[in-house]
């Protein structure tokens, strides 16, 4: 046993063991429990079970070489993670974006967030007992998935962003389609208002379950919607922006009761948001071109260590890149959101009961391979 | 939980068979043991445009001792070895693996020269019927996998196959 | 303005280094003082004894000029040393480099650090490890970050490679102490005071550390 969990012989608990095999774990997650009856007494994660080697890889490929293994640390919002690693690599070697390019980034990177919040809604409601809000949500995103597959060439693990550009033009079926998309999108949200969100059983589960101060959030380096439902106004794109954020008009919902209920509601707002700023892109889209005129042939980035951060799905996404002059990173270090969000789990969920534990689980909106990377 | 030799039955009774076949053939129970970006795929498969459910695979159990087939959707990592091998185990014959994307069959891109931490396919220590290429493989060539396991479980096949001209 | 908030209340820290680095210089300049005196007490007596003859003079001038010169040549490269920049935080270029402080720091003084900058409310970004093979040391990278107002805060710190060790933030900064687990997964870096220092990312009977440079499978 370790130091974690020390076992009273007075006090009549058990250990559970949940997964790494379980139909509530997005992945693979195991959570050690020492459990009072249905109280938690203590819950420790244990990860480990999916770790790639991301890191090392990004040692042993060149730079160009690593961009499919950003698709696969978060798959669900994957072009986020090829938009960090891409920015970093351009801030630390000086290469100019031009500026349709970057546009179609900002239009595929909020669609994949549309998507990747759909899916943690089905998800999330499928591990309260809801199954049929899981069929209507992955009906929604094969849309998001045709428009995107028309573009990058894959539906789910995305490699579609290159050093100076992007490598796919979009074409008017594109942008007609995802003005569909948009419009039949805005007729739906609705229905899930009224069928999930003012669901009496659903705000019985949510509501005031899995409390987390901002104090907390600070002292474990929660960010995006985790710390957005606990009153902290952080968004990367506002607070730091990159890329051509600035130029779009957007909200940034913020909700105070740090519950999980609080957090359900700042990713259904940010849907929303997100269809707000991709039909500003589209009305500006301006006509040019998507790789720079000088072609980037040998990215060689001068020596030194750099940061760069961006808004993924889950959090503030930031890669620290240490680069010492030849065609592979010396060190590359991938900061993600969702392990600095789950290490709160273990505070968070004392003295809980098991189906409110596993409530705020979901509410965290964990991808396990982004956390062992 | 060793390897234990299954006896083949004394009396063959042909028909008998070939109906529990179809039976078997025809409604696969997954289990749900998604541990990657495979397992999207698995799930829209299940989902309402491609419907799995369709082919009589739609019940995913989570419990192993209430499935028949087990869909390794993922890369296994050498710490899950040990969990993947006792689920196998414990799922009752006849039994079947179907190896589901680049990771399951021989590793995937995470193979480099020094690489420690997975394993280089799930056929390194599972009997593996049914082998889907694809990174991640598309929900239609999930589908195609299921119907191949179908034909090796019954000996012909249910759906004529699609032929480019 | 946060960023000079926080620069000048780390630099706090850097005050007792200083004084640690002044003290041999000054321990130096004496040292050069006393000789000088020596030397020209020496040439006073000499040109006492001899009396004022004027080559006598002229070589105990010359004497005195010569002791005074290196002592002056040694006084002008400590002065030449002086306008390099002193240790303390450096502020860096933000568009360039991604961040706007850093601060290189020796292990103990981590822990003060840390809490210098959780009263200011920053929160913790990440820990990592970069290992430099070379010159035979592991350096450890902390990134702070602040949710009101964009200021992001490098602390690095070095250590020996064959005998790592570095005080834990993980009573301050709860979160560091899975960052810190995972570093001493992947580089062997010992946190001195972490209550389960454990393998985190990698089997838990796993005793290799994967990311230093001359890791084999």
């Amino acid at each position: 046993m370790n130091g974690l969990l020390q076992q009273d012989v007075n006090q009549e608990t058990f250990t559970l063991n949940l997964g790494p095999q379980h139909p509530a774990t997005h992945g693979v997650l195991r959570v050690k429990l020492v459990m009072d009856g249905e109280y938690i007494v203590e819950a420790e994660p244990v990860l480990g079970y999916i770790h790639r080697m991301h890191e090392k890889m990004g040692e042993n490929r060149t730079w160009v070489k690593f961009l499919p293994n950003c698709g696969r640390m978060d798959y669900l919002s994957a072009l986020s993670y090829n938009h960090g690693y891409v920015a970093a690599v351009e801030r630390a070697a000086g290469i100019e974006v031009p500026e349709r390019a970057e546009y179609l980034r900002v239009i595929t990177v909020e669609l994949n967030r549309i998507s990747s919040h759909l899916l943690w809604f089905g998800a999330f409601v499928l591990d309260l007992g809801g199954f049929t809000p899981l069929l209507y949500a992955f009906d929604d995103r094969e849309f998001i998935l045709d428009l995107l597959e028309s573009v990058t060439g894959s539906r789910l693990t995305y490699c579609y962003f290159r050093f100076g550009g992007v490598y796919n033009d979009i074409d008017d079926a594109f942008i007609a389609g995802t003005r569909e998309f948009i419009k039949k999108q805005r007729k739906r949200m609705p229905m899930y208002d009224a069928l999930v969100t003012k669901n009496i059983i659903l705000i019985k589960r949510l509501k005031e379950i899995g409390p987390i101060s901002k104090d907390m959030a600070i002292r474990y380096g929660a960010t995006g919607p985790v710390a957005r439902g606990s009153g902290i106004n952080y968004d990367v794109r506002k607070n730091e922006p990159y890329s051509v954020y600035p130029e779009f008009d957007f909200d940034v919902p913020v909700y105070e009761e740090g519950d999980s209920m609080a957090r359900y509601m700042v990713r259904m707002d940010e849907i929303e948001q997100s269809m707000r700023i991709i039909e500003q892109a589209l009305d500006k889209l301006p006509e040019g071109d998507i790789k720079p005129k000088k072609a980037v042939k040998l990215v060689k980035p001068e020596k030194g260590d750099y940061y760069h951060a961006v808004e993924a799905a889950r959090g503030s996404f930031g890669v620290r890149l240490v680069s010492d002059g030849t065609n592979t990173a010396y060190r590359l270090k991938l900061r993600s959101p969702t392990y600095s969000n789950l290490s709160l789990y273990g505070e968070a969920t004392k003295g809980m009961l098991l189906p409110d534990a596993l409530a705020l689980m979901g509410s965290l909106d964990l991808v396990i391979p982004e956390i062992d990377r | 939980m060793g390897n234990e030799v299954v006896q083949p039955p004394i009396i063959h009774f042909d028909t008998l068979d070939k109906i529990l076949g179809l039976g078997r053939a025809n409604s696969l129970w997954p289990m749900t043991f998604g541990l990657a970006c495979c397992a999207i795929e698995m799930m829209a498969t299940g989902a309402a445009r491609f419907d799995l459910a369709r082919f009589g695979a739609e019940v995913f159990r989570p419990s192993p001792r209430q499935c028949d087939v087990m869909i390794v959707a993922g890369t296994i990592s050498k710490k899950m070895e040990p969990a993947v091998k006792t689920l196998y185990d414990q799922m009752p014959e006849p039994k079947w693996v179907i190896a589901m994307g680049n990771c399951a069959i021989s590793g995937g891109p995470f193979v480099f020269e020094g690489q420690y931490g997975i394993v280089e396919g799930a056929d390194k220590f599972l009997p593996v019927d049914v082998y889907i290429p694809g990174c991640p493989p598309r929900p239609e060539a999930l589908i195609e996998g299921i119907l191949e396991l179908e034909e090796k479980v019954t000996g012909h096949r249910r759906w004529p196959r699609v032929e480019a001209k | 303005m946060l960023l000079a908030k926080i620069k000048e209340a780390l630099s706090s820290l850097y005050e007792d280094i200083q004084e640690t680095q002044e003290a041999p210089a000054a321990d130096d300049a004496a040292a050069v003082e006393a000789e000088a005196t020596v030397v020209e007490a020496a040439a006073e007596e000499e040109t006492a004894a001899i009396d004022t003859a004027p080559v006598a003079a002229d070589a105990a001038e010359e004497a005195q000029a010569k002791e005074t010169a290196p002592e002056q040549e040694d006084a002008e490269p400590e002065e030449a040393e002086e306008p390099q920049a002193p240790p303390g935080p450096k502020e860096t270029d933000y568009k360039a480099k991604g961040y706007h402080l850093d601060v290189d720091l020796p292990p103990e003084k981590i822990p003060e650090a840390a809490e210098i900058l959780l009263r200011e409310n920053f929160f913790i970004e990440s820990i990592t490890g970069v290992d430099w093979i070379d010159e035979q040391q592991l350096e450890a990278v902390y990134d702070f970050n602040h949710f009101d107002e964009l200021c992001r805060v490098v602390i690095r710190t070095r250590t020996d490679r064959d005998n790592p060790a570095i005080p834990t933030i993980s009573h301050i900064y709860q979160g560091a102490n899975w960052h810190e687990r995972e570093t001493h997964d992947f580089f062997g870096i010992k946190f001195t005071g972490h209550p389960n220092l454990e393998p985190l990312l990698l089997p838990e009977d796993a005793d290799f550390h994967p990311l230093l440079k001359d890791f084999k499978a």
